[in-house]
C-alpha cells in the first residue's frame, strides 16, 4: 500500500465515521410513546391522507378528537386490539395506516415479496438463458418467422447511415 | 386576450393533427415537401401553444377577471411571483402548462434534428404529435383555461360577467417551491415523451438497437434531471409548508412521481448493457414505454379524484380520457412490438454471473419491484373496494415496510456494479476492488456500533453509504492517479481533468454520490424526536440539546394575508442562539389557514418548529417542535444528484482514457471495444 493511499484512506474512514457521531439520541422526555406508536397505525380521517400522530392542520378537529378518543381509551387500559376495533366501527376499515394481516388485505403485504421472488426467478433465467445462447445469435424467439442476419444486418446498417446524433 | 388564447388553441390542434395525419402520409409516400410540410406544422402547433399560455398568463398579469380561470386562482394583492405559479395551480391551467412544456421538448427536437435523421424524424414526429393531439384535446374541450365567467340570466340563460377582484391563490401554493417545484415534476414528465416518441418511431421504423438510444439518452438525462429535482423540491416544499415534521408521506401523488422516476433510473442503466453489449433490445424499449405510461398515469392520480390526496386536483371526470388515452398508448405499443420484434434481437451472450451485465439485470430488477410495489400499494385502496366493498387505507408504514429493504439492496448494488467488470470478473480483482471499500464500510458500522447506534435499518444504511462512497471515491482515486502521474498536474485538477475526458462515467458516479447523501439524510429519519406543548408567554421547552422559550407573539398584516408570529428564543447550554419565528397565516380572499415551519438546519440536525394551532382545551397557543437529524443532507444530496447529470450531459473534452472498474486479464477478445485494462478510445463507459 502506498502512503497516498493509505492516507486517502485513513481521511476516508475518518471522515465517514463523523457521520454517526451525528446522529446521538436526543433523550427528549415523550410523554405519550404509547399513544404515538398505537396512533401511528391509523390514519387521520380529516382527508389529510396524512397518519394521525402526523396531521397538523391548523384546528384539525378530527385530528384532536381521535387523538383524545385514543389517549382516553389508553387510560382505560384498553388493549391495541380494542383501540384498534374502536376506530374501524367508527369510520371502517379507510382508518388503517397500514392493511391489516388477514383477508384480502394480505394481498397487499404479499405482492411485494411476489414481486421480488418472480422477478428474481425471471432474472435468473434470463442469465442461464444467455449464457447458454451462441454470441450473435439472430433466429427469431419462439420458432416464428422472423428476420435473416442479412436482414437485421441491411437494417443496421440503414439505421446507422439515416442517424446521426 | 382570451379570445386570442382560445383561437390559439384552436389552431395548434387543428396543426397538430395535420403533422399527425400528414405525417403519417409522409411516412408512407417519402414525399419530401410532405416531410417538411409536417415538420412545419408540428413547429408551428408547438409555437400557437406558446402564444396561449402567454396570452393566459397576460390575463393573471392584467388581473382579467372576466375570465373564470384567473377569478377562481387570482387577486389583485397576489404577488407577481405567484401570479406565474397560478398558471398551474387549478387543473385547466396545468393542464396548458404540460402542453407548454411538452410543447418546448418537441420544438427543440424539431429544430435540433431539422436536417438529420430524416428517415426516423416522421415515425417521431407523429407519435409527438399524437402526444400533443391528446393534450390539445383536454385544453380545447374538456378543460379549457379561456372560459368567460358566466352567470345565470334572468332568462335562464347565461350572462357574461367580470368580477372587481379573484379567489386568490391557495395558501398552500403561496410558498417559493411552488414556484419552481411543479414546472420541475411537469419538465420530468413531459421529458419523457421525448425517449418515448424515439423508442416507438424507431421500433415502427424497424430500426435496430442502439441507435434511437445514442439519439435520446441526452433528452433521456434531462427528463430524469428534471424529474428528480421535482421530486426534491416536492419533498422540501411537503417539509417547510405542510408543517407535520417530515417530507416524504407516500402521499398517491408523491408516489405517481416517484414511479416514472424508478422506470427511467433502471433505463438509463440498462441502457449501457444495449450500447456496450447489444443486449436488453426488448427491455430497452418496453422500459421507455413503461416509464412514458406511468408519467401519464401519474397525471392521471393527480387529476382523476381515483385516489385521496392532498396534492390532487378537484375530482372532474377527466380520468376517462386519460384511461382511453393509456389504452390507445398499449395498444400502439403492443401492435408494434409484436410486429417489429424480431429487430430488438440481442446480439450476445453473458459470459459470466458475476459481471457488470448481470448487476445492472438486479439493479432494474430491485427498481422495478420498488415501483410495481409502489403502484400495487397506491392502487390497493382501490382494489380493495373493488373486490371487497370496504376502502382500505395503505399509508407510509406500509410503504416504509416495504421499501426500505428495497432501497438498502438498490444502494448495495450502487456499489457492487462499478466494482464489476463487464462480461467476466476474476477472483482476484473482486478481491482487489472489494477490499477497501467493504472493509471501511465495515469499519464504519463498528464505529456506529460503538458509539450507540442501534436502529437497525439506519446502520445498514451507513454502512453501505460508506461502502458506495469509498467505491466512488477509489474510482475517482485510481483514475486521477494515473493521470496526474502522466500530466503531474495536482490531484484535484487530475480528477477534474478525468472526469470531463469521460463526463458520463464519471458524472454517473457523482450522482451515485449525490445518492448516498440523500440515503445518509433518510438514514436520520429513524432519530426524530418531536415534542409539543401548550405554552404562556415565557415557557419554556426542553428538546435535545435546545431550550426553546416563548417570547411572545406578534400579528403582521401583509399585502395577501395576516401572519401570527410566535417569538421563540433558542437556547443552547443556556446561551442565546437564536429567534425562530413559526407563523400561522390567515389569507384574506380565501379565508384559509396556511402555516410557515421555522427551521434552524444545520449538517447534523434540523431544529423544526411549528406554530401548530391553539389547544382545545386550554385555549393556549401550542408549539409543536421537532428534531430531525440529518435531513439536510437530503438537500445537499440533491444539489449533488443534479451537478452530477449536468456534468453526465457534457461532451467529453478529448479522447478518453479508460480504466476498467474492475482491471481484467488481458486474455480474452473483447468485442464492441471493450478493454481489459487501460486505453485510448472516444465514446463512453
Amino acid at each position: 500500500m502506498t502512503k497516498a493511499r493509505a492516507t486517502a484512506a485513513i481521511m476516508m474512514l475518518a471522515m465517514l465515521a463523523v457521520v454517526p457521531l451525528l446522529i446521538t439520541p436526543v433523550g427528549a422526555q415523550q410523554l405519550s410513546d404509547r399513544a404515538k406508536q398505537i396512533g401511528g397505525k391509523f390514519m387521520c380521517m380529516c382527508t389529510c391522507s396524512q397518519v394521525l400522530t402526523q396531521c397538523n392542520h391548523i384546528g384539525c378537529t378530527t385530528s384532536t378528537g381521535m387523538l383524545k378518543e385514543l389517549n382516553q381509551s389508553l387510560a382505560r387500559g384498553d388493549s391495541e386490539d380494542t383501540i384498534t376495533q374502536m376506530f374501524v366501527q367508527e369510520f371502517g376499515t379507510k382508518v388503517y395506516a397500514e392493511p391489516p394481516k388477514s383477508g384480502f388485505s394480505l394481498v397487499a403485504w404479499a405482492l411485494p415479496s411476489v414481486y421480488l421472488f418472480v422477478g428474481t426467478g425471471l432474472v435468473i433465467f434470463v442469465i442461464f438463458r444467455w449464457r447458454k445462447r451462441p454470441a450473435q445469435q439472430t433466429a427469431p424467439a419462439g420458432g416464428a418467422p422472423g428476420i435473416s442476419a442479412e436482414m437485421l444486418e441491411r437494417a443496421r446498417a440503414r439505421a446507422s447511415r439515416e442517424t446521426q446524433d | 386576450m382570451d379570445v386570442f388564447g382560445s383561437f390559439a388553441l384552436v389552431l395548434a390542434f387543428v396543426c397538430a393533427v395535420y403533422a399527425f395525419g400528414g405525417g403519417i402520409a409522409a411516412i408512407v409516400t417519402r414525399h419530401p415537401l410532405l416531410i417538411k410540410s409536417t415538420r412545419q406544422a408540428g413547429m408551428a402547433t408547438c409555437c400557437l401553444i406558446f402564444l396561449a399560455t402567454f396570452s393566459l398568463e397576460y390575463l393573471f398579469f392584467s388581473d382579467n377577471f372576466s375570465n373564470a380561470y384567473v377569478v377562481a386562482h387570482s387577486n389583485r394583492d397576489l404577488s407577481t411571483f405567484y401570479k406565474i405559479a397560478a398558471l398551474w395551480s387549478g387543473q385547466e391551467g396545468s393542464l396548458l402548462f404540460w402542453s407548454f412544456l411538452l410543447a418546448i421538448y418537441v420544438f427543440s427536437v424539431l429544430i435540433t434534428y431539422r436536417n438529420k435523421n430524416g428517415e426516423l424524424m416522421p415515425y417521431v414526429g407523429v407519435v409527438m404529435a399524437g402526444v400533443q393531439i391528446f393534450f390539445l384535446t383536454l385544453n380545447n374541450f374538456v378543460e379549457s383555461p379561456f372560459r368567460a365567467l358566466a352567470v345565470p340570466g334572468a332568462n335562464g340563460a347565461m350572462d357574461l360577467v367580470a368580477r372587481a377582484d379573484g379567489n386568490g391563490l391557495t395558501p398552500l401554493l403561496q410558498y417559493p417551491e411552488m414556484v419552481i417545484h411543479p414546472p420541475n415534476l411537469y419538465s420530468g414528465y413531459t421529458g419523457f415523451t421525448i425517449p418515448f416518441a424515439f423508442a416507438l418511431g424507431a421500433l415502427l421504423a424497424r430500426y435496430p438497437g442502439e441507435k434511437w438510444i445514442h439519439l435520446t439518452r441526452k433528452w433521456t438525462m434531462i427528463a430524469w434531471m428534471f424529474q428528480s429535482m421535482g421530486i426534491l423540491l416536492g419533498a422540501h416544499w411537503a417539509y417547510a409548508v405542510l408543517g407535520w415534521g417530515g417530507y416524504w408521506g407516500w402521499d398517491p401523488v408523491e408516489n405517481a412521481s416517484l414511479l416514472p422516476w424508478l422506470t427511467g433510473t433502471a433505463f438509463l442503466h440498462s441502457v449501457m448493457m444495449q450500447e456496450k453489449r447489444g443486449m436488453m433490445k426488448v427491455w430497452n424499449v418496453w422500459l421507455v414505454f413503461c416509464t412514458f405510461l406511468l408519467c401519464i398515469l401519474g397525471t392521471f392520480l393527480t387529476r382523476s379524484g381515483v385516489v385521496s390526496s392532498v396534492h390532487a386536483f378537484a375530482n372532474s371526470s377527466i380520468g376517462n380520457w386519460f384511461v382511453g388515452f393509456m389504452g390507445i398508448i398499449l395498444l400502439v405499443c403492443f401492435g408494434a412490438y409484436f410486429k417489429n420484434r424480431d429487430y430488438l434481437k440481442s446480439e450476445n451472450q453473458l459470459d459470466s454471473i458475476v459481471s457488470r451485465e448481470s448487476s445492472f439485470l438486479f439493479n432494474n430488477l430491485i427498481l422495478l419491484v420498488s415501483c410495481v410495489a409502489v403502484l400495487s400499494g397506491t392502487l390497493f385502496p382501490v382494489f380493495s373496494e373493488w373486490f371487497t366493498g370496504n376502502r382500505i387505507s395503505v399509508g407510509a408504514p406500509f410503504f416504509n415496510k416495504v421499501n426500505i429493504p428495497i432501497g438498502l439492496l438498490l444502494l448495495f448494488l450502487t456499489g457492487v456494479g462499478p466494482l464489476l467488470a463487464w462480461r467476466k470478473t476474476s477472483t482476484e480483482s473482486l478481491k482487489r476492488n472489494f477490499g477497501w471499500p467493504l472493509g471501511i464500510g465495515l469499519a464504519a458500522g463498528v464505529i456506529a456500533l460503538v458509539f450507540g447506534f442501534r436502529e437497525f435499518y439506519s446502520w445498514i444504511c451507513l454502512l453501505l453509504c460508506v461502502f458506495v462512497a469509498s467505491t466512488v471515491l477509489m474510482e475517482f482515486y485510481r483514475g486521477a492517479r494515473v493521470i496526474r502521474a502522466r500530466s503531474g498536474a495536482s490531484f484535484m485538477a487530475s480528477a477534474v481533468d478525468l472526469t470531463m475526458r469521460n463526463t458520463r462515467r464519471y458524472g454517473g458516479y457523482i450522482v451515485h454520490m449525490g445518492m448516498v447523501f440523500v440515503f445518509i439524510g433518510l438514514a436520520g429519519a429513524a432519530f426524530n424526536r418531536d415534542l409539543q406543548k401548550d405554552m404562556r408567554q415565557g415557557d419554556t421547552m426542553q428538546i435535545g440539546p435546545y431550550t426553546l422559550v416563548l417570547q411572545g407573539f406578534e400579528t403582521k398584516p401583509e399585502k395577501n394575508y395576516t401572519a401570527q408570529r410566535m417569538l421563540v428564543e433558542v437556547l443552547r447550554d443556556k446561551k442565546p442562539m437564536m429567534m425562530l419565528y413559526p407563523e400561522k397565516r390567515r389569507f384574506t380572499t380565501t379565508v384559509e389557514n396556511g402555516t410557515m415551519v421555522a427551521i434552524y438546519s444545520t449538517l447534523k440536525e434540523d431544529l423544526y418548529v411549528v406554530y401548530a394551532g391553539t389547544s382545545p382545551d386550554t385555549q393556549l397557543p401550542v408549539l409543536h417542535a421537532y428534531l430531525n437529524p440529518l435531513v439536510k443532507w437530503i438537500w445537499f444530496g440533491g444539489v449533488v444528484v443534479v451537478f452530477g447529470t449536468l456534468v453526465a450531459l457534457l461532451p467529453n473534452r478529448r479522447a478518453v482514457l479508460v480504466l476498467s472498474g474492475a482491471q481484467q486479464p488481458a486474455a480474452q477478445p473483447i468485442a464492441h471495444g471493450l478493454t481489459p485494462s487501460v486505453t485510448l478510445r472516444e465514446g463512453h463507459d
